[in-house]
């Protein structure tokens, strides 16, 4: 099956600072210029969807990921490269585009549906799922001026959602919105998915990210440094940031995970998993007693840190998090230079799978980190039992015959 | 399915294009005047307000201070006949000009044809133009000026060259407004200065007649004395409007060939 987007090889450059073109310039095709004028928005960059695939596309503010949307949606144009499209795509890079706020929600509903794409007659034949799912059914008749913000974004997700698209492309707009929203929105698109929509999500929200995505691709500084699945990704997202807050070059604020910030004044050094018997081991039965061993330098003085590991499933499902602030554990104050070990023992009734150990050290006020290993190593479990699911709640099973008169015995 | 191939949008399937979004283009145009009248308190009055305050000022000052012979025609309905039509051609070219710039953040995010912004802002505008005829109408009746004749089958001609000619120029002014944020000035500015240019507050018979030609390269000045000998003189109009015809062409084709040329541009220069 051919695939619904194909994307060879876009380069797209903006110039900076102060830039009128020339009329010339601007009849012909902006082409070429001295290097340091440019910025590299996105910087050959490839990658093909089928119908049906989510791909994500993760990285911290500024990594070119709108603008790949924006290339994608046909609303800028590459420096080079092909972009191919097939059927009809929706792109929601805004919710409510075209909103006015004196209309009220029933025109505004025909007026964003139309920019979006939808024929008016596609409009009145879905215009009730579009109230229902946006859930605004008495403000209909309301200037969207009252609205609050997240019945905005109600509205604008469920007009978009509807429109039935053979490509999907999802901008982080869904960080508006309560929960149980994001919940629908989440199961609105694996709707369309299962129909056949090519989807592709951007976000910072990681665990949605992994939730609704099969692949994923991290942006980083224009470039693609990573293509696989989406929990792949999301790692390889983690392991950049950790490697840029290392490096020094980039201070704060490079967004993504939840815009938290690696300082790196305290540096995980290494993760160990030992079994009962104190040797490291990758493979463990389903209820052995396991030491996870943490090794951290600390560069700073930092008082009292907050250590925490994190055991998730391979596709991202947290099946154990826990900090040393939750268990009410106090820990001591450290200088500069020097080291810590600190060990977590706990058992793993664990059912039969593959599980990914995460590992912080987080500021004492929990507003950022020191050092995060997203995935600091993998271990497997080995379970005797046939259960599914995360845990071995081990049930113990009793049956009795029952008399046919329904007595017991 | 269709292949939409976004690398850069060959001409032919640009018309289909915005066919496909002509939806988007009645949508957009109901938003338009709705928007402007929903918390106005003179609504629809608006539309008649300025062609209506010019014509009385130009007819106090040229019937009382500046006499001008207009032919035994009254001085309101020689002026107004024509400001109406005026007021059509410059608030639909400020409009447009205005078009894509106080959109950005639509034309920055979503694809659409762009000339579909400044397109309804001009249709949204002949809604205000058709509530000026309609008082138009109550004048000529009022000084019983015979209107209903055969020669007003030449009105959707004359309108359809105005709006031609207003669309030209809008498209390109929207274009450039994007990129030379001053360009709605000058346009308006030469709007202003075009309005003398133009036959609206004296008749063309003071043109002296050697000038006559060279003055009708003007195409306003014909589409106006068209509107004038249709309603006024209750004839056909004459030469000049085949060469307003003409310009207007010219102009909405290179205005849309140029729009179309540098389009690309505009979610970048924001």
């Amino acid at each position: 099956m051919a695939p619904s987007i194909q994307f060879e090889q876009v380069i797209k450059k903006y110039r900076i600072g102060q830039w009128l073109p020339s009329i010339r310039e601007a009849l012909g095709r902006f082409s070429g210029g001295r290097a340091e004028n440019y910025h590299m928005a996105v910087d050959n960059v490839s990658f093909a969807l089928e119908p049906g695939e989510a791909l994500g596309i993760i990285g911290p503010n500024g990594a070119g990921k709108t603008t790949i949307l924006k290339l994608l949606s046909g609303v800028t144009y590459p420096t080079s490269g092909q972009i191919n499209i097939r059927g009809r795509y929706s792109a929601l890079i805004e919710l409510g585009a075209g909103f006015h706020p004196d209309l009220t929600g029933r025109e505004n509903i025909f007026l964003n549906g139309t920019i979006l794409g939808m024929r008016r007659a596609d409009i009145r034949n879905r215009f009730d799922q579009i109230v229902e799912f946006a859930g605004i059914g008495n403000f209909l008749d309301t200037p969207v001026k009252r609205y609050s913000s997240g019945m905005y974004a109600r509205l604008g997700f469920s007009i978009a959602a509807h429109v039935d698209p053979d490509v999907l492309i999802v901008d982080e707009v869904l960080a508006v919105g309560d929960y149980s929203f994001q919940q629908r929105c989440h199961a609105r698109m694996d709707e369309l998915r299962a129909k056949g929509t090519a989807l592709i999500f951007v976000s910072h929200d990681m665990d949605a990210v992994r939730r609704v995505c099969d692949r994923g691709l991290v942006m980083y500084r224009g470039k693609n440094i990573f293509q696989g699945s989406a929990a792949e990704a999301v790692v390889a997202y983690s392991d950049a940031v950790r490697r840029a807050a290392r490096d020094l070059k980039t201070t704060t604020a490079e967004g993504g995970l939840a815009e938290r910030v690696m300082s790196f004044d305290a540096e995980i050094e290494g993760v160990t998993l030992l079994g009962a018997n104190g040797r490291p081991i990758t493979v463990v039965q389903s209820g052995d007693s396991v030491t996870v061993g943490v090794d951290i330098k600390f560069h700073k003085d930092i008082e009292e840190p907050i250590f925490s590991f994190t055991i998730r499933t391979t596709d991202g499902r947290i099946v154990y998090d826990t900090t040393t602030r939750w268990k009410k554990i106090r820990t001591p104050n450290f200088v500069a230079g020097e080291r810590c070990r600190v060990e977590y023992k706990l058992d793993l009734p664990l059912l039969e799978g593959e599980y990914d150990l995460g590992v912080d050290v987080i500021s004492t006020d929990f507003s950022h980190y020191y050092d995060r290993l997203e995935r600091a190593m993998g271990f497997w479990v080995k379970s005797a039992d046939g259960a599914q699911g995360l845990v071995d709640l081990d049930a113990k099973v009793a049956f009795h015959r029952l008399a046919l008169n329904g007595a017991g015995d | 399915m269709t292949v939409a191939e976004i690398t850069s949008p060959p001409a032919r399937s640009r018309f289909q294009h915005l066919l496909a979004h002509r939806d988007l283009l009645v949508a957009w145009t109901l938003r338009t005047i709705r928007a402007r009248y929903k918390q106005s308190v003179l609504g629809g009055l608006w539309a008649i307000l300025q062609p209506t305050a010019s014509t009385i000022i130009f007819s106090l000052v040229f019937t009382y201070f500046v006499p001008i012979d207009t032919g035994g025609i009254p001085y309101i309905v020689f002026s107004y006949v024509a400001m109406v039509p005026w007021t059509l051609f410059t608030t639909s070219i400020a409009d447009m000009v205005d078009s894509l710039v106080g959109n950005m953040n639509l034309v920055s995010k979503i694809y659409f044809p762009r000339e579909i912004l400044p397109l309804a802002a001009l249709l949204a505008r002949v809604l205000d133009f058709g509530i000026a005829v309609g008082l138009l109408i109550l004048l000529m009746l009022y000084f019983r000026i015979p209107f209903l004749t055969p020669a007003l089958l030449y009105l959707p001609i004359i309108l359809v060259v105005q709006m031609a000619l207003a669309l030209g120029l809008g498209l390109i002014g929207a274009a450039l407004n994007v990129f030379y944020r001053d360009v709605k000035h000058l346009i308006v500015l030469g709007l202003q200065l075009w309005l003398y240019a133009s036959p609206i507050i004296y008749p063309v018979t003071k043109v002296p007649e050697w000038l006559r030609p060279y003055y009708f390269i003007n195409p306003m000045a014909g589409v106006i004395e068209s509107y004038r000998a249709v309603l006024l003189a209750q004839q056909a109009p004459g030469n000049y409007l085949i060469t307003a015809a003409c310009i207007a062409i010219i102009v909405l084709v290179a205005g849309y060939y140029f729009f179309k040329k540098v389009e690309f541009q505009f979610a970048d220069v924001v």
